[in-house]
């Protein structure tokens, strides 16, 4: 990661403030404010609940604005001289259900590729101190699973996943997910919600700064909704990876089986 | 005071009181070790078990060494514990007609533990009593109930009663009860509570909200609205969802109406007669 420049090409990096200092940053419909004062850290934040633009521009700036008149605030006694605050996009800590406009069926033997776009979360570290994780746009929850007994918590998305890559509006506060989905199965896939184990993605950044996870291939070999999960252990080839951001946040082994669709089988 | 020196060497060279220096050893190395034991078992366990289990391995493991040394300390002291344990059948039914309750308890504790209904931590409601399990024991079960109250209820009236364990599954329904006046149309009704529920974070996507109409109420339209949320948030949505359903309905003018009573005078007789009059103090 770069060292704040004159020129903030990003709104994550490493970025230097001044005792008594207020930094500003607006991502998304997240709004979030940064004070330092001496050995202490204020961090106040909120989120604009209808947000709906398809808009990649962000902005930091310097600002009078308290924390104090947040709700959402909170103080961080840290004896720490540097004054360096890192700010990191994160992926979501639950996996997340998407599902595409219209369900679709996918016939025995075929196979697609889905783009998915999922919010970040921004981490706050001071030194090696982790702050605060803060997530961008407040995920409605759902459940995934075959009854009320079992299955697996998730963030329900907002957006669709897109057949084509260029449908997709292109917005600083999402990381964009490409989906292979193989069936090969002897019947149809009727593909009404898809479950994506975003938790074990990596982040990558590309040059203009839109970020990317890499591919991920569920591949669906009997009836019903599991699928094997592979994920490339190389950046996406659909735009130009300049960089990893950050890691997953689950490194467990993620050649597994998994639920991946909740489908009514024709 | 020869004499007395004699008696007390006599009394030290009697092997009885050796005997009985032995077996009091025995029960207290048994108490001992018992301990010991049982908390190494608990703590090469300790990762692998949950707590109910820990908790039968240690009284087990406890008991089970305890009795052992008990019976060798019953052999040194000369008992024959065949006999012993023929005489314990006969006591056995003398003592359990004395204690009926206890005995009953401790069967219903044995099955308690059995079918394990609920482990140690989870929220139970018996009766009108709702709280967390402390422990699980032979005669009864402790709950701490949320206004922190020590609870004991016995085994046996909770194996005759119907127990709820509010923490066995990961998702849990939250019933909305809500009345609209008669006047009101009902698509737009459903469309303003699936509004409702689709911007609350902590209301599950799915299981879809369940709308149910229930009846056509004496002074409302009667329906039943069902959200799904997480075990532990399920009292933040019912709070929340309840404020946002009325906040909601006052926004798109859907009223929800108090009782309705209309006087009807009956066919016999004339309407009641209506007077309007001025809002002037009456004469003196």
């Amino acid at each position: 990661m770069s060292f704040e420049t004159s020129e903030q090409s990003t709104w994550w990096g490493k970025f230097k403030l001044e005792i008594e200092q207020n930094k500003e940053w607006h991502v998304g419909p997240l709004k979030l404010i940064v004070r330092r004062l001496k050995n202490e850290w204020q961090i106040a934040h909120e989120s604009a609940d209808d947000f709906d633009s398809t808009d990649f521009s962000w902005e930091i700036k310097s600002t009078d604005q308290q924390p104090g008149s947040f709700n959402n605030n909170s103080r961080y006694i840290l004896h720490d001289t540097a004054g360096q605050l890192i700010v990191t996009p994160k992926l979501a800590d639950r996996p997340i259900v998407s599902r595409p406009h219209i369900p679709f069926n996918l016939a025995a033997g075929e196979e697609i590729i889905l783009y998915v776009s999922t919010p970040l979360w921004v981490e706050l570290e001071v030194g090696s101190t982790p702050l605060k994780s803060i997530a961008i746009q407040r995920l409605s929850d759902t459940w995934f699973g075959p009854s009320t007994l079992e299955g697996d918590f998730c963030y329900a998305s907002t957006t669709h996943c897109r057949l084509n890559f260029e449908d997709l509006p292109r917005r600083s506060h999402r990381a964009i997910t490409p989906v292979l989905i193989r069936n090969k199965s002897k019947t149809t896939l009727l593909l009404e919600r898809l479950n994506l184990p975003i938790p074990l993605l990596p982040l990558y950044t590309s040059s203009i700064g839109q970020l990317w996870t890499p591919l991920i291939t569920l591949t669906r070999e009997k009836d019903g909704d599991m699928a094997e999960l592979k994920i490339d252990d190389k950046p996406p080839t659909e735009t130009d990876i300049t960089e990893k951001i950050s890691d997953a946040r689950d490194k467990t082994n993620t050649n597994v089986l998994f639920r991946a669709f909740n489908t009514v089988f024709s | 005071m020869n004499e007395f020196w004699t008696d007390i060497v006599n009394f030290l060279n009697n092997e009885n009181i050796w005997i009985l220096i032995r077996a009091f050893v025995l029960i207290v190395m048994g108490i001992v070790f018992a301990k010991l034991i049982s908390a190494a078992l608990i703590k090469l366990a300790g990762n692998k078990m949950d707590n109910h289990r820990l908790m039968l391995l240690k009284r087990g493991s406890y008991y089970l060494i305890f009795i052992l040394f008990l019976i060798s300390s019953l052999r040194e002291l000369g008992f024959n514990l065949s006999i012993l344990l023929g005489a314990a059948g006969v006591f056995t039914v003398a003592i359990g007609f004395a204690s009926q309750t206890s005995a009953s308890n401790l069967i219903s504790g044995l099955f308690l533990v059995a079918e394990r209904p609920f482990t140690i931590g989870d929220i139970i409601r018996v009766g009108t009593t709702t709280g967390e399990v402390l422990s699980i024991d032979l005669l009864s079960v402790k709950l701490r109930t949320f206004d922190n109250l020590f609870v004991r209820i016995p085994n046996e009236s909770l194996i005759k009663s119907e127990v709820t364990t509010l923490t066995r599954f990961p998702i849990r329904r939250v019933d909305v009860l809500v009345g609209v006046a008669y006047k009101e149309d009902l698509k737009k009704v459903r469309a303003t509570l699936d509004e409702v529920a689709n911007k609350n974070p902590l209301c599950l996507e799915e299981p879809k909200p369940l709308y149910v109409f229930l009846s056509f109420g004496e002074s409302s339209l009667d329906i039943q609205y069902s959200v799904w949320a997480k075990r532990e948030n399920f009292l933040d949505l019912k709070n929340s969802i309840h404020e946002e359903i009325k906040n909601a309905f006052d926004e798109n003018g859907i009223e929800i109406p108090f009782p309705h009573r209309t006087i009807y005078t009956g066919i016999e007789t004339k309407p009641f007669p209506v007077t309007s009059i001025d809002n002037k103090q009456p004469d003196k």
